[in-house]
């Protein structure tokens, strides 16, 4: 999956904004958005909101958790423990970072949070790696994911897939070699085991 | 202003009714009127289980059908507004979102019936009416797909072999690998799902997150007890 | 055999490498290449045949290594061929969506007459069902390729153009190092011209 398909899927998310004009409610085929008052609050998708403010149609609100202080807080608790932490939003890094670059204005205290939500991430992405390491030398082929952000899991996305299925090629072309060795010897009757002609079977699919 | 917008609120709420009616029409008498909002819900989920998903699921045609009807709908309903307006931007904006995620979903179903073309083709033909993958576009397409595809081989190169040689060069099966690892959600809670070769057995909880060779949960994904992330 | 010091095999290896090496969207077809790996593969089947025969009668054991070898051969051959017609025609469906329904004479040229009829059938054959999906309503899988980010984009003015006016009648001027957020269609003209750059 292309990353600009993990910021498609977030841009879904709803977030306040504040218009500053007014309008009817909007029927989208998602679901309403509105009315929209100048000066008041309403929820509208993230995508919307990123528009209307390139348009300064509006002020984004950001969310709660995009606050210094819980996020301090959501940092400690990461490298404390020893498994994920369920994160403010399924989708913390496309708000964060989507929010950030279209209204740094409307982020109090934008660069300090910017380096506070990249040490979260870069925490859990070191936790992530040494999990994966000790999966992949435990030979598993099963493992619970929960609290992982679909961003995250798709930074492991090619690879632990992919060495996943590779190893159990291995171990199937291992199994299958085996096999194919005794079938080579099928038709030297004498020294192998076997019985039944293959020569044929070079000149005929 | 308002008179157009009206006018739009007027149609939506005609087109949620017309489309609880398409819908009851194709299902059985105990359908539930659908939403537009839960048809683009439902394609949703169908793209991103199909771009996760080693083999060709299920196809989706009523639902491509109802959104693509909703589409048209309301970009006629545009037509009066203007190009600039707030609304037009809006819609438009939310329309060209709808209409991405219909073309990579049915570009990512082309693409697994190009590369596994007999394979597919062989199963559709063992498959009961009611089971079928491909949608009878799909079908006729992929059809043609390996006709032309055939034709091209003989033509350069399998007619020039010896034909005791032709046989597996003029099959070229390529087959999905179905254990490869896929990221997994839970919708419900699934009792008693095998995940290891060693009949290892978990409960999914609502929510829960795994990773998971495909073939065992490819039920789960069919009955939407999961979804593929 | 007697001129058989080359290794089996090498020809076809060769087919896949250049094409892999190439930059070009589609290489030549490499009818000259494509034609002495089949008669490689013709040559090597009818060796075996004659000495499968022997050794079916005789049972001289010794002849089973080169049986095998020979047969090895042959299978790669087969392999790196097939390999080879089919990236190609990967390559060709590509075209499909890159250029439409209209292959550019130059990478024509290109093509061996089997992949021309190829790349006619295969751009038949998706249109038709483009035009068929939804019950007949029909959609173009060849636009919307990538994410929508915005009917919108942010540009930045890299010289001095003046007015400029859009579609709604609403007149933007257009001052070296200026920015400016505009609707996309109406000003793709003026970015591919590089009057305008399209900031991220």
């Amino acid at each position: 999956m292309d990353p600009s398909i993990i910021e498609f899927i977030g841009e879904k998310c709803m977030i306040s904004i504040i218009p500053n004009f007014s309008n009817e409610p909007l029927h989208l085929i998602y679901g309403s958005v509105g009315p929209f008052r100048a000066g008041f609050p309403v929820f509208v998708p993230l995508w919307l909101a990123a528009h209307l403010r390139k348009q300064q149609k509006c002020r984004i609100v950001p969310p709660e958790w995009m606050e210094l202080e819980t996020l301090e807080e959501i940092k400690e608790e990461e490298k404390r423990s020893k498994y994920f932490t369920k994160m403010p939003s399924e989708h913390y890094m496309v708000v964060a970072q989507l929010v950030m670059s279209t209204s740094p204005d409307d982020v109090p205290r934008c660069e300090e949070l910017r380096t506070v939500i990249k040490d979260i991430f870069d925490i859990r992405e070191s936790k992530l790696r040494t999990s994966i390491d000790a999966f992949i030398k435990g030979e598993g082929t099963y493992a619970k994911l929960d609290n992982l952000t679909l961003l995250e899991i798709h930074s492991v996305r090619p690879i632990l897939p992919y060495s996943l299925d590779h190893i159990a090629r291995y171990q199937r072309m291992a199994t299958a070699s085996q096999r194919d060795t005794s079938m080579l010897g099928l038709n030297t009757t004498g020294a192998n085991s076997g019985t039944n002609s293959m020569s044929n079977s070079f000149f005929t699919q | 202003m308002s008179e157009s917008e009206v006018a739009l609120n007027d149609q939506d709420a005609s087109t949620e009714a017309d489309l609880a009616g398409a819908y009851e029409e194709d299902d059985d008498e105990d359908a539930e009127p659908i939403t537009a909002q839960k048809v683009l819900e439902i394609l949703e989920t169908a793209w991103t289980n199909e771009m996760c998903a080693p083999e060709l699921l299920q196809h989706q045609t009523d639902m491509l059908e109802l959104m693509l009807s909703q589409v048209a709908h309301m970009e006629e309903q545009m037509r009066d507004l203007e190009k600039n307006d707030f609304r037009y931007v809006v819609h438009q904006m939310e329309l060209e979102r709808i209409r991405y995620i219909m073309t990579s979903y049915l570009r990512c179903r082309l693409q697994k019936i190009e590369t596994f073309t007999q394979h597919i083709l062989n199963q559709e033909a063992a498959r009961e009416p009611a089971d079928k993958r491909l949608s009878p576009e799909e079908a006729k397409f992929a059809q043609e797909f390996a006709t032309h595809m055939d034709e091209y081989f003989h033509k350069v190169a399998t007619q020039y072999m010896p034909s005791q040689q032709r046989g597996e060069a003029e099959q070229r099966i390529v087959t999905p690998n179905l254990m490869s690892h896929v990221f997994l959600k839970a919708n419900v809670a699934v009792s008693g799902v095998i995940v290891g070769v060693d009949d290892e057995e978990v409960d999914l909880t609502p929510g829960s997150q795994h990773i998971i060779p495909y073939q065992l949960v490819a039920d789960l994904i069919q009955k939407n007890q999961a979804q593929l992330i | 055999m007697s001129s058989s010091n080359k290794m089996f095999g090498d020809k076809a290896f060769d087919l896949l490498k250049d094409l892999k090496r190439s930059s070009q969207t589609i290489p030549a077809f490499d009818d000259d290449g494509v034609r002495q790996v089949l008669e490689e593969i013709k040559a090597i089947f009818e060796e075996n045949v004659a000495q499968a025969s022997n050794y079916n009668s005789s049972g001289d054991r010794s002849l089973w290594p080169l049986l095998n070898y020979r047969h090895a051969a042959l299978q790669r051959n087969k392999r790196c061929l097939l390999a080879y017609l089919y990236e190609r025609m990967q390559r060709i469906k590509a075209m499909r969506w890159e250029f439409g329904p209209i292959v550019p004479d130059d990478i024509k040229q290109s093509l061996c007459e089997p992949e021309v009829q190829l790349f006619n059938n295969y751009s038949k054959s998706l249109a038709s069902y483009m035009r068929s999906v939804g019950d007949g309503q029909g959609i173009d899988l060849t636009s919307n390729l990538r994410p929508p980010k915005s009917l919108y984009i942010e540009v930045r003015c890299v010289e001095d153009y003046g007015k400029f006016e859009l579609d709604d009648g609403e007149v933007v001027h257009l001052k070296k190092n200026s920015q400016h957020y505009m609707p996309r269609a109406q000003v793709e003209t003026l970015v591919r011209q590089g009057i305008l750059q399209h900031i991220a």
